[in-house]
């Protein structure tokens, strides 16, 4: 069976995000002087370029290609929680980010009938994901000293309410397409929907 | 720590921007010489990173020009606005 177009839109969508994330990355860790975070950093940055091609193999093998498209999830942060203006600000939002990466991933994999393919592709994004959330928190406990727990606490609520207000926005602007995420899965207890 | 001189922060942003040195002067907005958003925080962590300062989002958004930016990195690395 043919890929919707929906479904096509989604696994783009996706693919732009992670190059958009891999191309940030890549260009903070081209500038960062050597250290843990730009060791990790750059290890982000690749997972990021992985998870893009993973999508462009992905959709070739369900016998379409990418949809070229020019925005992406985290362009919508800098207008709802302004421009991150140091590196802890960008953990801050990276840590946010992955975790709706995570839950947005975790969803579609909640779906109904997911493509064998999709969900091979979700299952290895995962396993970085996880890894992801696991050093930005890491890095963002060794910056209390420098900016100070509550400022970077004060910082991480800003930003996860800047990620509400940005998935609200997003789901609202392409509910047509990405309906088939809200709908209530089969699989998925009564008092859940 | 001697603060870094604003001719010495302006060749380091004319190194990170790698544009021509001409180009780069107290006077220019940074709008000018700063393709798009990602540009710009990349330009403020590296010069966080060199000088070990720290900016805040209300400093960023009081930066304008070139040499706003350098008068921030000498303001924090110590030396005056």
């Amino acid at each position: 069976m043919a890929l919707a177009d929906d479904e096509r839109w989604l696994l783009s969508y996706y693919r732009t995000s992670e190059i958009n994330g891999s191309l940030f990355f890549g260009r903070l860790a081209r500038a960062l002087k050597p250290s843990p975070i730009q060791h990790d950093l750059t290890k982000h940055f690749a997972d990021e370029a992985q998870h893009a091609w993973y999508w462009t193999d992905c959709l070739d093998r369900l016998g379409t290609r990418p949809i070229k498209l020019s925005e992406a999830y985290q362009d919508q942060y800098l207008e709802a929680a302004g421009l991150p203006a140091n590196l802890m600000e960008i953990m801050a939002i990276t840590l946010v980010f992955e975790r709706r990466v995570i839950n947005q991933y975790a969803k579609h994999l909640s779906v109904a009938d997911v493509r064998v393919e999709v969900k091979e592709t979700i299952g290895r994004i995962m396993e970085d994901e996880r890894w992801h959330v696991q050093w930005v928190r890491d890095a963002l406990t060794g910056m209390e000293e420098r900016f100070g727990k509550e400022h970077i606490t004060d910082t991480l609520r800003r930003y996860k309410e800047a990620d509400r207000e940005v998935y609200a926005h997003t789901l609202a602007e392409h509910e047509a397409r990405l309906g088939f995420l809200l709908a209530p899965s089969p699989n998925e207890p009564e008092d859940r929907r | 720590m001697t603060a870094p001189s604003q001719d010495e922060i302006i060749g380091r942003i004319t190194d990170v921007l790698g544009v021509s040195e001409g180009r780069v002067r107290a006077d220019v907005p940074l709008a000018d010489l700063v393709s798009d958003s990602y540009r710009l925080v990349e330009m403020a962590i590296e010069l966080q990173d060199d000088y070990d300062v720290i900016f805040s989002q209300a400093d960023l958004s009081a930066v304008t020009t070139v040499g706003d930016l350098a008068d921030l990195v000498r303001s924090r690395a110590g030396g005056g606005g």
